[in-house]
């Protein structure tokens, strides 16, 4: 019996390894090159490469766009990343009041989400128009022309504006996960709450917040992944600009990379993101699969 | 139950504001792409148009048409394989054990977090060297492969709540790893591959990055890339930009509208 089921499980292994070896060429074989080449003086379509060692890294230490990168997709960390899960968490709380029509909140606010960030960054640009763009046009019509401005014209202000954008984006999704969340506690606990007369507020913070770490997990290690590997929506939006005020480092590799045609000074942006990536990713990966093997 | 009316009033106001202000940018998208150039300039942004016109719809088309034909290629292609792929391989994690299995599957949870930038020049490379970059047809090849590991993972997620017992019968009668995939569980995955298939659909037809990259000449572009051309093109010409926008928003707009709960099961499946 233990023979037959050796080869049955080889089986599988011989059916499964060619996809999977496939699949992981795309992927870890890519994250080694990658990070091969970091080291190297390639060019791109020059055959030509030598191995420099860290200079690549040397000089993306010491290059004021990298620095401003970093702190720009700092700032997505510290504000967009709290905000859109607080933002959802909240409006998933209001939509499990008993709402009529709860499918028709839900899909609206998760219409954004749908869309291409190419598509949002166009709506956006449209809606930022320091001319004619709706922003400063209401703000004219309700008397407060004053508050107009440049918005994604002006350095100062200009990566809150894309916050404000991508917070808009990811809202719907965020109240999805943690409505979820809500919707997956067993309606008894909260039945006995309310029969011991706990308060909405009571009930919300003591048994239902406490119980949404999964919620919380999922969203934040999408929302993180996103805000170190965003480039789509800034780059249709203005490249990053204007000047590198809205540059991170997702942008700043493609710019390296693929306008200047410094491959390798590129790829060690990318090693850069891929790094900070797994450094987040992997703490909470083991805390969602390791709470599985426990349970 | 005790329900102040009051309360219920300000519930339901911010709740509508909210659902007003996701809507804006998508109200202005549409009205402007239903107004002349000039009613653009002279109208309010938010303002339905007076004299609604087709044009910024034809031309916008004009510009993008053949890039849609692109995207579909390049959906129908990925979502059919990576869904095979993903079927097969989620039925094996789900319902068979094999040596290595544990580790092989976290490392397929772990290409979900790769960050695209780290293969971009990798995979420039590799489709030049297979003679593909800058054709249409390094894109089909990606997508089919870079969605298997998300299908794969959702395959095996909702397989896991299909019983084991359905599996064991057709073992006992010597039925094989592929054999038993498709007597037994293609037919069972209908949901599945719903969700799976409207994720990917998604997903393909909105990426940008690798289009950008991969792709170059007018003929070969994905939607998303045209797109952004056509906004780097026409700076002004809203109309026209919004037009276009709402071309490429369209076929994912309606899947969330009409098929939007299948969708949520792809995403929370994460």
């Amino acid at each position: 019996m233990s023979v037959v089921k050796k080869s049955e499980r080889l089986k599988t292994l011989i059916v499964v390894l060619p996809i999977l070896l496939l699949i992981f060429f795309c992927f870890y074989y890519c994250v080694g090159w990658n990070v091969f080449i970091s080291f190297t003086d390639w060019e791109g379509f020059i055959p030509t490469r030598n191995l420099v060692g860290i200079r690549n890294y040397q000089q993306l230490f010491g290059d004021s766009i990298f620095w401003i990168s970093l702190k720009n997709n700092l700032l997505l960390i510290l504000i967009f990343v709290p905000g859109v899960v607080l933002l959802g968490l909240l409006f998933a709380i209001l939509l499990d009041q008993k709402i009529r029509g709860e499918n028709v909140f839900r899909t609206v606010y998760l219409l954004p989400f749908a869309m291409s960030f190419v598509v949002t960054a166009t709506l956006w640009t449209w809606m930022y128009s320091p001319k004619e763009g709706m922003i400063n046009v209401l703000l004219d019509k309700v008397g407060l022309g004053a508050l107009g401005g440049g918005w994604i014209t002006e350095p100062q202000i200009v990566m809150y504006c894309i916050i404000v954008a991508l917070i808009w984006q990811f809202a719907g999704y965020s109240i999805i996960v943690f409505l979820g969340g809500i919707r997956s506690i067993p309606d008894a606990q909260t039945e006995a709450a309310r029969m011991d007369g706990a308060s909405d507020l009571t009930l919300y913070s003591k048994i239902i917040i406490p119980q949404l770490k999964s919620s919380f997990l999922t969203a934040v290690i999408v929302f993180l992944c996103f805000a170190l590997k965003a480039f789509d929506f800034i780059w249709v939006l203005n490249k990053g600009g204007p000047g590198y005020s809205s540059h991170i480092l997702g942008v700043a590799m493609y710019k390296e990379t693929f306008v200047l045609d410094k491959y390798a000074y590129g790829a060690s942006y990318s090693s850069v993101i891929f790094i900070l990536s797994v450094a987040i990713v992997l703490p909470i990966l083991s805390q969602i699969y390791g709470r599985e093997t426990k349970s | 139950m005790r329900v102040n009316p009051i309360k219920r009033i300000i519930l339901y106001a911010v709740l509508s504001i909210f659902a007003v202000l996701m809507l804006l940018p998508l109200w202005s998208g549409v009205t402007t792409a239903l107004k002349t150039s000039k009613e653009v300039v002279l109208s309010t942004p938010i303002a339905p148009p007076l004299r609604p016109t087709l044009i910024p719809f034809r031309e916008s088309l004009d510009y993008i048409g053949r890039s849609l034909m692109n995207s579909m290629v390049l959906v129908v292609s990925g979502v059919i394989v990576s869904c095979f792929f993903g079927s097969l391989l989620g039925y094996a994690f789900s319902k068979r054990s094999f040596p290595g299995s544990g580790v092989l599957f976290l490392l397929v949870v772990f290409c979900l977090y790769v960050p695209p930038q780290v293969q971009l020049i990798p995979m420039v490379r590799i489709t030049s060297i297979i003679g593909l970059h800058g054709n249409l047809g390094a894109l089909v090849l990606l997508y089919m492969l870079f969605g298997t590991p998300m299908c794969t993972f959702i395959f095996k997620t909702l397989y896991d709540d299909i019983p084991d017992s359905f599996i064991e019968a057709a073992k006992l009668d010597g039925a094989g790893v592929w054999l038993i995939h498709r007597r037994v569980i293609l037919p069972l995955s209908a949901i599945p591959f719903i969700v799976a298939a409207l994720l990917q659909v998604t997903i393909i037809w909105n990426d940008f990055i690798w289009g950008l990259v991969l792709t170059s000449g007018k003929s070969n572009l994905p939607v998303t890339v045209s797109l952004a051309n056509l906004k780097g093109s026409f700076v002004a010409e809203w109309n026209l930009q919004m037009a276009g926008a709402l071309w490429v928003a369209a076929p994912t707009l309606l899947i969330f509208i009409f098929l939007g709960k299948y969708v949520i099961r792809g995403y929370s499946a994460k």
